[in-house]
């Protein structure tokens, strides 16, 4: 709770819970691949290290989302360039993206200048919502080319910056309905993922702590997460 | 040689238990991610086996079972749901699952060894071919 008694969605036994069961995923995985090299002597180890990287990722992104909230000012705003935050989240979101079958694209043509926002917060963010929008996409039904973009546009609202991929059932509604299902359903984004999507609810935690929003959101003909960044127009006119 | 249906969400999951399976016996493994691309791979690979993940995106593992039962000639294919759904949360519907839409055994995924999964569905083949 907040000095205002308001709840905190980082702090919720919902999004704990969340990535509890989230985790089961990868440490299955993990398991039934090494067991697989002891049986046959076969094993993919780039995929069991990726595997690995992304579930430390998500509690580590758990991690800094709680660290958020209660420190706030240990995470000044500052001064970004998303181009180079999406770069970055691009980098840490391949190896994943390869294990999983996923072409991941950067679409960041054009000129958006500095935005405000905490780096390693936006960041922690993007990866959080890429990795389970990649993990979520072979089991897409129509999902017949796995790819998927991180982009950003302009907007009457700001910078947009999110994770796109063609999965038409990425809404408003979805997201709206995964918010008050997280925590007592195990599948709270039905059509979207088959678990209980927490790198999705973490993202949402964390951008609530830099008091950015995440939403549904369009990029041309894909569909996706993202969240709108305020330009900094003190350095623009610098 | 066998042919089983394993309807598995995850794409590692999936590649591996289809590696561990088809390595481990005589069988042939086919992949559906989805509950629709479940019942299109039946329709054309008539499976002597359906291995079954429960929480699927869309279409349950549930709703697909009552879709699969509907057929007469899919009636007898024995099913093995392994899942990462706890027992505990089925219990309720336990009865129905095994009784009415011919459920044959409930594996807990990570409780399940790939040893226990390749034996589990070699004693169902051959139950299945008795």
């Amino acid at each position: 709770m907040t000095d205002d008694g308001q709840s905190v969605p980082i702090l919720s036994q919902e999004l704990l819970l969340g990535v509890a069961e989230e985790l089961k995923l990868p440490l299955l995985q993990i398991a039934r691949q090494s067991e697989l090299a002891l049986l046959h002597g076969t094993a993919d180890i780039n995929t069991i290290r990726a595997t690995a990287r992304t579930a430390l990722q998500l509690l580590d992104n758990y991690v800094l989302g709680v660290r958020l909230a209660l420190e706030p000012q240990q995470f000044p705003l500052e001064s970004i360039s998303v181009s180079s935050v999406l770069y970055d989240s691009a980098q840490q979101l391949d190896v994943f993206a390869k294990s999983y079958g996923v072409h991941l694209e950067l679409n960041v043509a054009g000129r958006y200048g500095p935005v405000i926002a905490n780096r390693r917060g936006l960041q922690a963010a993007l990866v959080s919502i890429g990795a389970a929008l990649i993990e979520a996409l072979p089991a897409q039904e129509g999902s017949r080319q796995l790819s998927m973009q991180l982009a950003t546009h302009r907007s009457r609202y700001g910078v947009i910056a999110g994770a796109y991929t063609e999965t038409k059932a990425l809404t408003k509604e979805t997201l709206q309905r995964g918010r008050r299902l997280q925590g007592t359903s195990r599948q709270p984004l039905l059509n979207v993922s088959q678990t209980s999507g927490a790198g999705i609810f973490v993202a949402d935690a964390i951008l609530h702590a830099m008091d950015l929003k995440l939403m549904a959101s369009r990029h041309h003909r894909l569909h996706g997460l993202a969240t709108v960044l305020q330009p900094n127009h003190q350095l623009q006119i610098v | 040689m066998k042919r089983i249906l394993l309807i598995e969400p995850d794409w590692i999951l999936a590649k591996t238990y289809k590696q561990a399976l088809e390595l481990g016996g005589d069988v042939a493994v086919t992949l559906a991610n989805t509950a629709q691309a479940a019942i299109g791979s039946a329709d054309n690979d008539k499976p002597d086996l359906v291995i079954l993940e429960i929480q699927l995106i869309e279409h349950s593992g549930i709703e697909f079972l009552y879709e699969f039962r509907s057929y007469p000639e899919w009636q007898s294919i024995p099913v093995i749901v392994h899942t990462i759904v706890p027992f505990n949360e089925f219990q309720d519907n336990w009865h129905l699952l095994r009784d009415e839409l011919g459920v044959c055994n409930y594996l807990y995924k990570p409780h399940t060894s790939l040893r226990e999964l390749i034996s589990f569905t070699n004693t169902q083949k051959s139950l299945s071919r008795a």
